[in-house]
């Protein structure tokens, strides 16, 4: 498991978009944790300070990379994330009214067409 | 498992699982090229909620939701969040309006 700093972390995670895109998947997770033991933890809680950070963690299978982002960082991280998604996923249907159309006015014909033969 | 076939009731049950506990809720994404599949979880390792997807306008969708998985993990579960992608924007319009010089 490799914790990597931010910027890394997006590059490792585009090629590994490239390297999967024959055969394979992506698994991404994200989880909120401060990556800290239960010690600490507790000192935190008492002093009144919550630090949050998002543990976020991808893997294609054979090689898993992570990264944590605070809430600094957040904003800047769900931009990039943003692109490398839509740059990606490329081999998703995308819905065509026409076609949607067609079938919704075809369907309604040979529905009309059924009863008389029927009767 | 539990896949949902409604986008806004996965939106409205995957906040609600993490506002009620954050330190175990996780979202995790599976997206496949070759066979052009998305699958969305969340859990909490009692309750578990799939979503899948061949289309790519819940690409779109699920980009907003990331949006809102963000803001709650790294801000705190109690962050004031709208599903509407207008949030930062709206603070920030107001000062601008306010110089006005160039006009």
């Amino acid at each position: 498991m490799v914790l990597l700093q931010l910027d890394p972390f997006l590059n490792e995670l585009t090629s590994m978009f490239e390297h999967t895109t024959e055969k394979g998947s992506v698994w991404v997770t994200l989880k909120r944790s401060s990556l800290k033991s239960k010690l600490q933890r507790n000192k935190m809680a008492n002093g009144g300070q919550t630090e949050y950070r998002c543990l976020i963690r991808a893997t294609d299978g054979k090689k898993t990379i992570s990264t944590s982002v605070g809430a600094k960082d957040h904003q800047r991280f769900q931009a990039s994330y943003a692109t490398i998604l839509k740059a990606h996923m490329t081999a998703l249907k995308k819905r065509e009214r026409k076609d949607k159309k067609k079938a919704a006015v075809n369907d309604k014909k040979e529905g009309v067409a059924k009863k008389p033969k029927r009767a | 498992m539990v896949y949902i076939t409604s986008w806004d009731e996965f939106v409205e049950r995957s906040v609600q699982l993490f506002r009620a506990d954050p330190d175990s809720t996780r979202y995790v994404m599976k997206y496949r090229n070759c066979d052009g599949k998305l699958v969305l979880k969340v859990t909490d390792n009692r309750e578990c909620l799939k979503f899948k997807t061949d289309q790519a306008q819940d690409a779109k969708k699920m980009e907003k939701l990331n949006n809102i998985f963000f803001t709650l993990m790294a801000r705190g579960p109690d962050a004031d969040v709208s599903e509407v992608t207008g949030k930062e924007p709206m603070d920030a319009q107001p000062t601008k309006k306010g110089r006005g010089r160039k006009q």
